[in-house]
């Protein structure tokens, strides 16, 4: 299915606001990305091409850049949300539970939601069995959290036509692939509706630091610009805020203030909740059928 | 038709006086572009590249993120132009009218201008009858607005070596691709000319964000620093500045009050005119009184 049938052009202005509890007015949802980078293949990102341009196996540099994310970067995003009692949403490759148990109990054990997000980090497009990877996900990430994710992520945000439609199938109650509106919204697929959760490609360090190249303090500057915009009309309609990091760029010892001043600034506003993808969930399928 | 063989090079400062009404010393026009992204393409402009590079089709997560301008984005934006009193030129697909006609009855209520933008977002070269597209955008124009298009923005600016002549053909008056002066200027066509007006590279959110990946802010000190030199420029011969937005690009939260400060700044000036593509163009054509 092609976007379009999945759901018609909706102007926001057209619907009626939704509501947070207590008059909230917005809610950040915070989403860690851990993944597994397969040495035998093209690293998922690079921070340094290589020389003359020649893409060569194995890509030992890239791949070491990311495996500082798992080592090190990821410990200061654990104490973060420790000091913060913030529970984010880890959007986890489920292989990472295999190739990083230590990262994803850390993860379990502070009470984070696991969210899926494929078996590794490869496009969706060149997996042969997308069903099977699904469910070998789903499963396995059961398996360690104790519960079944409601969520999914598409590694890159990828997805084939009928992804929606196997996802669906496999249980999943939302997704963050469409980055299309400030708030969720319910699409068809083949095995009944599937709902989409605003996650972003705005206030997302991989845009940001590794696709648009800007310096690490202008994390802070976009996320409070977008934040004071979207806490303004959460006086008239619950609004969501998303913000994606990943380890081995938020978790460099130089951008990690940046992301830290984030939080600091958010918090010192009424009416902001931090919730994770279920509980977001939870309360757009109460409150669409009060407004 | 080679562009040597549309106009002969002129330096600006060699040409007549240009006088705007009122003693104004610039025109100042803004555009904003509405796209229809078709899922089943190649984006037209992508934020996040693969992973893993390549080019995955479908392209979910970059259709969403263009797609969330229009449900969202716009709306924002259209506060600013509400909040100033400006009349803006919609450059707009002529398939995304049906698609997002709320889009286009918002912008007709506010008299806004529509320009033809290709009948879909894809590069004019690629067209398989370009004709036919340029002739389907003006029927999708005028049966919603009632009136035909009268000028031009080629989907990414693009043209072959015939549009402007087919666009004449089909009733254009002015086109937009040609950034190559500060002021109007005609271009050679097979039968009769056509106005080139002064759209822009510069100060553009998909060159500037997109392509030059600056800050947010920057669209705000580049707008400014191009409004100041041009209006010192235009104390000789009167200037025209464009300003051009994408609901996906400046209507992103934590963009669009940049776009709404340099406004505001523009705005303050007495002496500059906020005008649509059409009233440049009728000024541009009309009978020039003698200069004193």
């Amino acid at each position: 299915m092609i976007p379009r049938e999945r759901g018609a052009y909706s102007a926001i202005v057209d619907r009626p606001p939704l509501c947070l509890p207590d008059r909230a007015r917005l809610v950040v949802w915070t989403i860690v990305n851990l993944e597994f980078w397969d040495i035998s293949r093209p690293m998922a990102r690079q921070v340094l091409p290589a020389p003359t341009g020649q893409v060569l196996l194995p890509d030992v540099p890239n791949w070491a850049w990311h495996e500082y994310g798992m080592r090190v970067g990821v410990w200061r995003f654990f104490d973060l949300f420790a000091r913060l009692a913030i529970r984010p949403t880890l959007s986890i490759n489920a292989r990472v539970c295999e190739e990083y148990e230590r990262v994803a109990l850390a993860a379990r054990d502070a009470g984070w939601e696991f969210m899926g997000h494929a078996w590794e980090q490869m496009p969706i497009h060149r997996v042969e069995d997308q069903a099977a990877m699904i469910a070998k996900s789903l499963d396995t990430l059961e398996r360690f959290a104790g519960t079944r994710p409601l969520g999914w992520l598409g590694p890159g945000l990828t997805e084939t036509e009928d992804t929606p439609d196997l996802l669906a199938a496999a249980g999943v109650k939302y997704i963050g692939d469409w980055v299309y509106d400030d708030e969720p919204t319910e699409i068809r697929t083949a095995h009944g509706p599937l709902i989409t959760l605003p996650y972003t490609v705005e206030l997302n360090d991989i845009p940001m630091m590794l696709v648009q190249h800007h310096e690490s303090a202008y994390f802070t500057q976009r996320c409070i610009d977008s934040f004071e915009r979207l806490y303004s009309e959460g006086a008239d309609r619950a609004k969501i805020m998303a913000i994606a990091i990943h380890p081995y760029i938020s978790g460099q010892p130089h951008r990690i203030k940046y992301l830290e001043a984030v939080y600091d600034h958010v918090n010192r506003y009424a009416g902001v909740l931090h919730w994770n993808g279920a509980e977001i969930l939870d309360w757009y399928l109460a409150a669409r059928g009060n407004r | 038709m080679l562009p040597t063989d549309r106009l002969d090079y002129s330096a600006i400062i060699q040409r007549p006086k240009l006088q705007l009404p009122g003693g104004a010393r610039l025109a100042v026009w803004v555009i904003v572009n509405v796209e229809e992204w078709d899922p089943k393409e190649a984006m037209p402009r992508t934020v996040l590249s693969p992973t893993a590079g390549g080019t995955p089709m479908p392209d979910i997560p970059n259709w969403a993120w263009h797609e969330y301008g229009n449900r969202v984005g716009f709306w924002r934006m259209l506060e600013v132009f509400d909040e100033h009193r400006v009349r803006a030129v919609l450059a707009v697909n002529g398939s995304a009218i049906g698609r997002y006609e709320l889009i286009a009855r918002a912008a007709l209520e506010r008299g806004w201008e529509f320009i033809g933008h290709g009948f879909t977002q894809k590069n004019m070269q690629k067209v398989a009858d370009e004709p036919d597209d340029i002739r389907k955008t003006a029927a999708a124009i005028r049966g919603f607005a009632g009136k035909n298009p009268r000028g031009w923005l080629g989907p990414g600016l693009t043209e072959t070596w015939e549009t402007p002549d087919l666009l004449v053909e089909e009733g254009y008056e002015y086109v937009c691709d040609w950034v190559l002066d500060d002021q109007p200027v005609l271009l050679r066509t097979r039968t009769k000319p056509i106005v080139s007006i002064p759209y822009t590279q510069e100060c553009n959110d998909v060159a500037m964000m997109l392509i030059q990946h600056h800050k947010a802010s920057e669209y705000y000190d580049r707008a400014i620093d191009q409004f100041e030199q041009l209006y010192v420029d235009a104390a000789h011969s009167a200037r025209v500045m464009a300003l051009v937005v994408h609901p996906y690009i400046m209507g992103a939260p934590h963009r669009l009050k940049h776009f709404r400060n340099a406004l505001a700044h523009i705005r303050g000036h007495r002496d500059v005119l906020f005008w649509t593509g059409e009233e440049i163009l009728d000024w541009y054509l009309a009978p020039r009184p003698p200069i004193d």
